[in-house]
């Protein structure tokens, strides 16, 4: 669960601050489809690095899973990165000396995992994401669709609580998009809790909250009605 | 991070950029093949020398007059020296006296010049001389002053046509005067003899003959030297001093004799080695840090390449620890490869050195550990900076970089 309250974030970018966010209350359940939307400035990637513990607020507090997280050290951080946070990035941000089952045994490596539990979980990951084909391939080998999906079983392989994505159909065309979706959709419905940031609406529709963003507060927070499902 | 994949990540990462590690790794492969080749020649030539040294034993000195003072006649050597030296000092187990003299050697067809070191029966005892054939001098040839000679084996080849002239007779004298002397050995003239050509035709005939017989036909020989052995090697320093002391009562004199050892001459040898060491290890020392420097700068630029990798790595769990464990395992892999090739060109190159001066390279595991040793230490020292700024990278900026 994420609980964010009063939340603010203070950019100095030498003499002038900037207010990424203001004052955010957030809370996400467990299990939950949350889109976070709103113009560009309006705070919504410095909120994602937040709620991914890649930042680390000005003042309020953050809650996960019932744990503060403002007073941790870096390496606790990357701790909890390691085994609660799933990251989708919209450059994909796989390494390019790697191959995809090399990209998708990253985190377990850093979680200390043998070896061999690593290649079978690696290869189940990449089986839920549809890619168990073209496994031995490096990045540049693979289309972009293909390379998100290599990105989406790294950030599902250690289990984690939350899937972070942002702007994860970005770089892809319509029909790459789609399948993303609906790898987010399973994902979803097999109970792994989504928040993802964009700026396209009918992506947005696929969640089952959208939570808008702008100047750096929350200007609205609502069910989506007719949500995409698949 | 498994220490193992860090160095499959360092691999993988030194094979893509294959030619720029081979230029940064440049220094330390220059440093460690010339301290390999050095070191390892250097100990060939102590291994050479020192067997030298205990063929002939060390627990022998020699005495001299000094040659800084001024030396009358009544000081010179003297074969009652030897004698009372013999007698008078319980610790001495052999002496021998030591003349010599350049003269001439002939057969009936050929003449040849000659070295003659005129001695006595002891000598055998304290120089590392080898009869080959028929005896050394004995106690009577000395006493009598007998007309014996032994000859080097070359010589003999040069003088009868065969190496066996025992038995034989031959003409020695100086320019005007000769004598005829019987050949009663044969001694090995070890490999002086041996280089051949043109050098061969100027060395001379080596000639043992008593020290009695030396004097009736060379009326100016002198004793130049007194040769001593004593029972142990920590008799030296003692026996020296009461050997001087004697032989300054015997001729009323102070302050006319000096003596050697090799103890003195193995320290001297070792000494100059330290030198020597010393300043191949300043020659490495600087050759190593230029090489570090070169790691140094590269690892540098590698982290600047690579700041998305880190933030990427960061992102998904990445401690500090692992992203500095990384790089300094690059800087440390790069760092030993290099050492890696400088010992096996060391090697290389200490054999192929080796015998155009006549040295036979000593390589031992101590130099080759301490090379490896060396190695890990440069990457270490020089690829600690640049892994910390990598580790310290914020992931966010890391992330966003082009």
């Amino acid at each position: 669960m994420i609980e964010l309250s009063k939340v603010k974030k203070v950019y100095n970018l030498g003499k002038t601050q900037v207010d990424a966010l203001k004052d955010v209350s957030l809370k996400i359940d467990k299990g939950e489809y949350v889109a976070i939307v709103g113009p560009s400035g309006s705070g919504k990637s410095t909120l994602m690095n937040i709620i991914g513990l890649l930042d680390k607020p000005t003042s309020g507090s953050y809650k996960l899973n019932g744990t503060e997280v403002s007073t941790l050290s870096d390496d606790q951080l990357a701790y909890l990165r390691n085994r609660q946070i799933g990251f989708v990035f919209q450059s994909f941000n796989l390494l390019s000396k790697l191959n995809a089952l090399a990209n998708v045994e990253l985190p377990m490596l850093y979680a200390k995992i043998p070896s061999k539990e690593r290649r079978q979980r690696a290869l189940r990951a990449l089986e839920i994401v549809g890619l168990s084909e073209r496994i031995h391939h490096k990045p540049n080998e693979l289309s972009g669709g293909q390379q998100q999906r290599v990105a989406i079983a790294r950030a599902i392989v250690m289990n984690p609580s939350f899937l972070l994505a942002d702007e994860p159909t970005g770089n892809l065309d319509t029909a790459s998009s789609v399948e993303i979706m609906k790898i987010f959709y399973q994902l979803n419905e097999s109970g792994t809790t989504i928040v993802m940031v964009t700026h396209e609406q009918d992506i947005a529709n696929h969640a089952k909250r959208i939570v808008r963003l702008r100047d750096g507060n929350i200007i609205q927070d609502t069910l989506v009605p007719n949500r995409i499902t698949y | 991070m498994y220490i193992w994949e860090a160095v499959k990540v360092a691999i993988d990462s030194i094979l893509s950029n294959k030619l720029r590690a081979f230029l940064t790794m440049l220094g330390i492969i220059i440093g460690i093949a010339s301290v390999i080749t050095i070191v390892s020649l250097g100990a060939g030539g102590q291994k050479a020398i020192l067997g030298e040294f205990e063929k002939i034993g060390v627990n022998v000195f020699s005495i001299k007059t000094r040659n800084d003072v001024e030396i009358r006649d009544s000081d010179r050597l003297t074969i009652r020296d030897v004698e009372m030296i013999r007698k008078r000092l319980s610790s001495v187990k052999y002496a021998a006296p030591i003349a010599e003299k350049m003269g001439l050697a002939k057969t009936d067809k050929v003449t040849k010049r000659a070295l003659f070191i005129a001695t006595d029966f002891d000598y055998g005892n304290v120089s590392n001389l080898k009869v080959i054939y028929g005896r050394f001098l004995n106690e009577k040839d000395i006493l009598l002053g007998r007309n014996v000679i032994l000859i080097d084996k070359e010589s003999a080849k040069e003088l009868f046509g065969y190496e066996d002239c025992v038995g034989k007779s031959i003409k020695i004298g100086s320019y005007s005067s000769f004598d005829t002397a019987k050949i009663i050995g044969v001694i090995d003239s070890g490999n002086l003899k041996s280089l051949g050509g043109s050098i061969a035709d100027q060395i001379p005939v080596i000639a043992a003959i008593p020290i009695t017989y030396a004097q009736k036909i060379f009326p100016d020989v002198n004793i130049s030297q007194i040769y001593v052995m004593t029972y142990n090697q920590n008799q030296l320093d003692e026996t020296s001093s009461q050997a001087v002391r004697l032989i300054e009562s015997l001729h009323h004199n102070k302050d006319k004799y000096k003596t050697e050892n090799l103890i003195s001459f193995l320290e001297e040898f070792n000494r100059i080695l330290g030198i020597f060491t010393a300043v191949i290890g300043a020659i490495a020392g600087i050759s190593l840090l230029v090489g570090g420097i070169g790691i140094m700068n590269i690892m540098l630029v590698s982290v600047t390449e690579r700041t998305r990798e880190i933030g990427i790595r960061k992102a998904i769990g990445a401690r500090q620890k692992d992203i500095l464990t990384q790089f300094l395992i690059e800087a440390v892999t790069i760092s030993l490869i290099g050492g890696a090739i400088g010992v096996f060109l060391g090697y290389i190159l200490a054999n192929i050195v080796g015998p155009f001066i006549d040295i036979t390279p000593v390589f031992s595991i101590n130099t080759i550990l301490i090379a490896f040793l060396f190695s890990t230490a440069v990457g270490i020292f020089f690829g600690i900076y640049p892994a910390q700024k990598a580790a310290k990278l914020d992931p966010i900026v890391a992330l966003r970089y082009e």
